[in-house]
C-alpha cells in the first residue's frame, strides 16, 4: 500500500462525527465609505509611503526624484525606462542583488490591512524582495474594502502562473526584543505610487 | 509536588526583571489583539465561521488531501506523503541528495521542528540555515524556540548583541537592535545567495487551487524561494482549506489575533516552481494527525492555525516562559498537543493551567483549550501520570467531607494548628507553604458561629 493509502486509509478509520460547510455568504466583513483614503491610511500605519500620481505626471521623473542616489533599478515594466537591470533577462536571479530600487505594478489593493496582490509577471520573481527599495505602481481605481473581496479577485499570470503575493508594507521583524525594525530580509521600504484612470 | 513545569519555572522566575518583561510583553501583544479584534465588528461572526470551516475540513480531510495533492499534481509539484516524522526526515533528505543539495536556507515551520529534520540532515553533511530572524538568532545560540511565533523571546539584546559580535562579527557593544537587524540581513543575504535549495512551511494549503500559502513578515519565505534553484514545502495534513473563500476568513485572522497586526507583510501563494527551477516538491506529513482525529474529546486541536493568541493571553506561559514546558510548543495549545503526543512525557505540563478559559476565548479558530486541559487532568490517573502525593490529599479531603463526624472534629481541632511554631508549618515538608503563607484557623468554625448567631 502506498504511503497515501495508508495514511487516508487510517484517517478514514479514525475519523468520527462529520461537520457541515458553514454559509460563508452572509459575513458582514467591513466596507469603508473611501476605500481609498482607507488604504492609503493602512499603507502608512504598516511602514508604507502612498503618493498619488497626478495626471501626466512621468513616474520616472517621479522615482528619480524619490531616491536621487539609486544606481541600480531593476524593472521589467515598459513604460519605467530609467531601468538600468531586467527580471525577464537576467542571468540568475541572484543578479538581481544590489538593486536599489525595483519597480513592480500591483492588481489591486485592499483597504483593510493594506495589501497589494502581485502576481508574478516576471521571469525572476527575486525583483519582488530583493530590492533594497521596492515601488509598487497601483491604479487607484482598483481598491476593494477586504479579504473576502479580494479572494474573489485574485489572478495568476499566464505566463507565469505559478506564483503571486500579497504585500503590505516593507518587511519587518521585532525578532530581537520586540523592537520593530523595517527591513528585515527583503524591501527595506515600499512605495506605492498610485495612478490615475 | 511540583510537577516538570512549575520546577522549571521556578528557574524562570529567579531572573524577577526579566519575568516581568515577559509577561508585560506578551500582555502588550494581547492588548494589540484586542485593539484588532474590537476594530471589526464581524470579529466574533469570523471566529465562528473560522471554527465550522476547521470543524467541517478535518473531518472531511481525505476528500480534501486527495482534491490538494491531485491539484499541486496537475499544477506540476511533486506530492510526498510521509506517515511519521522519521519517513518525512527521509524524504526530504532524499529530494536534497538528488539534486547534490549541500545547503538549504528555510523559514520558519513548526512541523520540521516537530520531526527534528535540522539535526537529521545536518547528522547527513547538509547545511540547514533558519532565516527568520528570531529562529536564526536561536540556531546560531543552539536552542530551541520558546514560542511559535516570537521564537527568539527569551534573549534581550544584550544576549543578541553578544551571540552576533561572536558568530557574525558585529560591532563590539553595539547591541542595537535595528544594527544587529541590519548584521543578520546581511548575512542572510548572502545565504540565500548560495544556498542551492530553499525550504517553505506552509500556513495553508488550498484544495481547490493546490496552492501552498505562507505568512511571513520579514520576506524570508519569498527570498528562500527566489534564488535557489528548489522548492521543497513541507505542510502537516491539517492545514489544508478547501478553497480561496475559507483562506479569506483565516488570513483576515491569523495576524490579528496572534501579533495584533492587520495581515503580515506577505501572504504569499506557491503554486508551482520558478520558470528557471525545478518542479517543487510538497511534503504532506501525518505524524499522528489521522490517529488524534478519532480522539473523541481532543480531536478539536486540529483546528489550530498556529497563531501564537494562546499563549500570548495565558497568565501562567507569561509568567513561566516556554522553556517551561517538555513539549516544543508550549503554552496552552502545546499542552494539548503535547498530551497527544505521548500521555507520558508531557503530563506535567496540565498543570501549568488555572482553568481561566483566557485562551479558549481568544483563540480565532475556537478550540476548546482549556476544557480539553481540564479533561486531561481526568485521566492522569488512568496514564498513571497522577502525581502520588496530590492522589493521597484527595483521597484525604473525600474522606473529611464525605464523613460529617470527621469534619466536624476537625474543624473544631484546626486552630491547634496555630500554635505549631512557624518554621516547623513552613518548612519544605509541608508542600502548601511553598509559594503560600500558611493561613490562620478560626477559633470557631464557620459552622459554628451561624448556629449561634441563629439561636
Amino acid at each position: 500500500m502506498s504511503n497515501k493509502e495508508d495514511i487516508l486509509k487510517r484517517y478514514r478509520a479514525n475519523v468520527r462525527e462529520k461537520y457541515d460547510m458553514p454559509d460563508l455568504s452572509d459575513i458582514k466583513a467591513i466596507t469603508y465609505p473611501n476605500p481609498l483614503v482607507q488604504f492609503a491610511k493602512m499603507s502608512e500605519m504598516v511602514g508604507g509611503q502612498v503618493i498619488e500620481v497626478d495626471q501626466g505626471r512621468d513616474v520616472n521623473v517621479l522615482i528619480r526624484e524619490l531616491f536621487p542616489d539609486a544606481k541600480e533599478i531593476a524593472s521589467n515594466l515598459p513604460e519605467i525606462t530609467i531601468a538600468t537591470r531586467n527580471p525577464d533577462t537576467v542571468g540568475r536571479a541572484r543578479d538581481l542583488n544590489g538593486t536599489d530600487v525595483g519597480i513592480i505594478r500591483g492588481a489591486f489593493g485592499v483597504a483593510e490591512n493594506a495589501c497589494i496582490w502581485i502576481p508574478q509577471t516576471m521571469k525572476e520573481k527575486a525583483v519582488c524582495f530583493i530590492s533594497e527599495n521596492l515601488v509598487i505602481l497601483l491604479p487607484k481605481s482598483q481598491i476593494v474594502n477586504n479579504m473576502h473581496e479580494a479572494y474573489k479577485r485574485i489572478q495568476f499570470d499566464k505566463t507565469y502562473d505559478g506564483y503571486g503575493t500579497f504585500i503590505s508594507g516593507p518587511s519587518k521583524t521585532a525578532d530581537i526584543a520586540q523592537v520593530l525594525v523595517m527591513g528585515a530580509q527583503a524591501a527595506r521600504s515600499a512605495t506605492i505610487l498610485l495612478l490615475p484612470e | 509536588m511540583s510537577t516538570g513545569h512549575s520546577k522549571a519555572a521556578k528557574e524562570f522566575l529567579k531572573n524577577q526583571n526579566y519575568a516581568k518583561w515577559h509577561d508585560a510583553t506578551f500582555w502588550s501583544v494581547r492588548s494589540k489583539r484586542d485593539n484588532m479584534a474590537y476594530g471589526l465588528d464581524e470579529w466574533e461572526q469570523l471566529r465562528e465561521k473560522a471554527s465550522a470551516i476547521k470543524r467541517h475540513t478535518i473531518t472531511h480531510l481525505d476528500e480534501y488531501l486527495d482534491q490538494f495533492a491531485t491539484n499541486a499534481e496537475k499544477n506540476g509539484c511533486i506530492v510526498h506523503w510521509a506517515k511519521d516524522a522519521n519517513e518525512f526526515n527521509e524524504i526530504v533528505y532524499g529530494i536534497l541528495k538528488n539534486h547534490n543539495v549541500k545547503k538549504i536556507v528555510k523559514s520558519k515551520s513548526m512541523l520540521t521542528e516537530e520531526c527534528e529534520m535540522n539535526p537529521y540532515l545536518e547528522a547527513h553533511g547538509i547545511e540547514v540555515v533558519e532565516t527568520d530572524l528570531g529562529e536564526r538568532i536561536i540556531q546560531l545560540k543552539g536552542q530551541k524556540p520558546s514560542h511559535i511565533v516570537m521564537p527568539a523571546i527569551h534573549l534581550n539584546h544584550d544576549d543578541v548583541g553578544e551571540l552576533f559580535e561572536e558568530k557574525l562579527g558585529s560591532e563590539k557593544g553595539n547591541h542595537d537592535p535595528t544594527y544587529l537587524t541590519y548584521v543578520a540581513r546581511l548575512s542572510l543575504r548572502n545565504e540565500f545567495l548560495t544556498a542551492d535549495a530553499g525550504m517553505t512551511g506552509g500556513n495553508f494549503g488550498i484544495a481547490e487551487t493546490g496552492d501552498i500559502v505562507v505568512c511571513t513578515n520579514e520576506g524570508n519565505a519569498d527570498m528562500s524561494t527566489s534564488c535557489p534553484k528548489l522548492h521543497i514545502a513541507a505542510i502537516g495534513l491539517e492545514k489544508i482549506i478547501p478553497n480561496y473563500d475559507c483562506l479569506a476568513v483565516f488570513q483576515r485572522m491569523l495576524c490579528r489575533a496572534g501579533t495584533g497586526q492587520p495581515t503580515t507583510t506577505y501572504t504569499s501563494h506557491f503554486r508551482k516552481a520558478r520558470p528557471t527551477a525545478h518542479p517543487m516538491h510538497i511534503v504532506l506529513v501525518d505524524n499522528g494527525r489521522s490517529e488524534w482525529i478519532g480522539n473523541p474529546e481532543h480531536w478539536e486541536a486540529l483546528k489550530c492555525i498556529r497563531c501564537g493568541s494562546c499563549m500570548n493571553t495565558c497568565p501562567v506561559y507569561r509568567r513561566s516562559g516556554g522553556y517551561s514546558y517538555s513539549y516544543f510548543i508550549p503554552g496552552p495549545i502545546g499542552i494539548n498537543l503535547g498530551m497527544l503526543r505521548d500521555t507520558q512525557q508531557h503530563s506535567g505540563n496540565v498543570s501549568a493551567c488555572t482553568l481561566c478559559l483566557s485562551c479558549q476565548t481568544v483563540c480565532p479558530v475556537k478550540v476548546n483549550l482549556g476544557d480539553q486541559i481540564y479533561q486531561w487532568r481526568q485521566q492522569l490517573d488512568d496514564f498513571g501520570t497522577a502525581n502520588p502525593q496530590k492522589k493521597m490529599m484527595c483521597r484525604g479531603m473525600s474522606m473529611v467531607y464525605g464523613n460529617q463526624g470527621v469534619y466536624n472534629l476537625g474543624t473544631a481541632l484546626a486552630h491547634w494548628a496555630n500554635i505549631i511554631p512557624s518554621p516547623l508549618m513552613n518548612c519544605g515538608l509541608n508542600p502548601w507553604a511553598e509559594g503560600h503563607k500558611m493561613m490562620t484557623f478560626p477559633p470557631k468554625p464557620f459552622h459554628k458561629l451561624i448556629k449561634e448567631i441563629e439561636k
